[in-house]
């Protein structure tokens, strides 16, 4: 089991997803608009959610501090100096 | 526990809000930037109006001499690969809070080239969404768009905050106990990655 983290409009929640850590970047960005739009992931039920909501963002396979298997779906961070 | 040299690139909205907090750390402070202080830098950046006009990285060492009495080094000069093994000369921490993705991948390879710890910390466009991790996790992304508006009037402000607490937090942990953990941050809290 792999855990789905998804960042969207500030809002930030997992959800529990039988795939393959190593599925694409697509793949994620489209289970993600699934799974939100149908109310899977606590917090982000987003019945309208366009289907390119997730297009821009950014896939993170990570590994927890307790071994589990991470992925992150989330906008992605240009900035740090915003002159 | 010893005095170590941080140098924190890029001394903008999450640069100079992370050196306030780094103010009582035992580490000497190096700050890098080359830009300058405008009256728009007000809203979203740790300075004061009487720092308007002045390079940024010594805006910021006048202001931690001044009202904290914390010293700090400033270097008003654009990291490059040409000055950067320079820059990292006799550091024990390097900080990312450059604003585009060409700098802090020159400041990695760097960073890697030296072998100092290098810590990233950044922000989504809307404001909404943030991050700190180490180097050996990090990917710069790159804006949508060249020249992508950002925190025009400040709005971000709060956001920038938690960042850039987070950032000081996580410098902290590292100086003291050599722990490298990594962040998520959204509006509806902090989540530690690794």
């Amino acid at each position: 089991m792999t855990i789905l983290n998804i960042t969207y409009q500030g809002q930030s929640a997992d959800y529990d997803l039988d795939i393959d850590f190593a599925a694409t970047d697509a793949d994620i960005q489209r289970i993600a608009v699934e799974v939100v739009r149908s109310g899977g992931v606590r917090g982000l039920h987003i019945p309208e959610l366009a289907q390119n909501a997730f297009h821009q963002f950014v896939v993170d396979r990570l590994r927890s501090p307790d071994g589990e298997q991470r992925i992150y779906l989330r906008p992605k961070v240009p900035f740090g100096g915003l002159a | 526990m010893t005095t170590k040299r941080i140098v924190v690139c890029g001394v903008g909205a999450l640069g100079s809000t992370a050196v306030q907090y780094c103010r009582n750390l035992p580490a000497e402070l190096r700050l890098v930037d080359f830009d300058r202080v405008e009256s728009k830098n007000l809203a979203a950046q740790w300075f004061v109006k009487q720092s308007v006009g002045k390079n940024k990285a010594e805006a910021a060492r006048l202001q931690l001499a001044n009202f904290y009495g914390a010293k700090a080094e400033a270097l008003g000069v654009r990291l490059a690969a040409t000055n950067a093994a320079q820059l990292l000369a006799g550091c024990d921490l390097a900080v990312d809070c450059f604003d585009n993705a060409d700098s802090r991948i020159v400041l990695s390879e760097s960073a890697r080239a030296a072998k100092v710890p290098l810590v990233h910390a950044a922000l989504a466009a809307d404001g909404t969404f943030g991050l700190v991790r180490w180097d050996e996790r990090f990917t710069a992304d790159r804006e949508d768009t060249a020249g992508q508006a950002t925190c025009e009037g400040g709005e971000h402000l709060p956001m920038i905050g938690l960042v850039g607490a987070t950032l000081a937090r996580t410098i902290q942990d590292f100086i003291r106990d050599g722990i490298r953990h990594d962040y998520l941050v959204s509006l509806s809290g902090c989540v530690r990655t690794t």
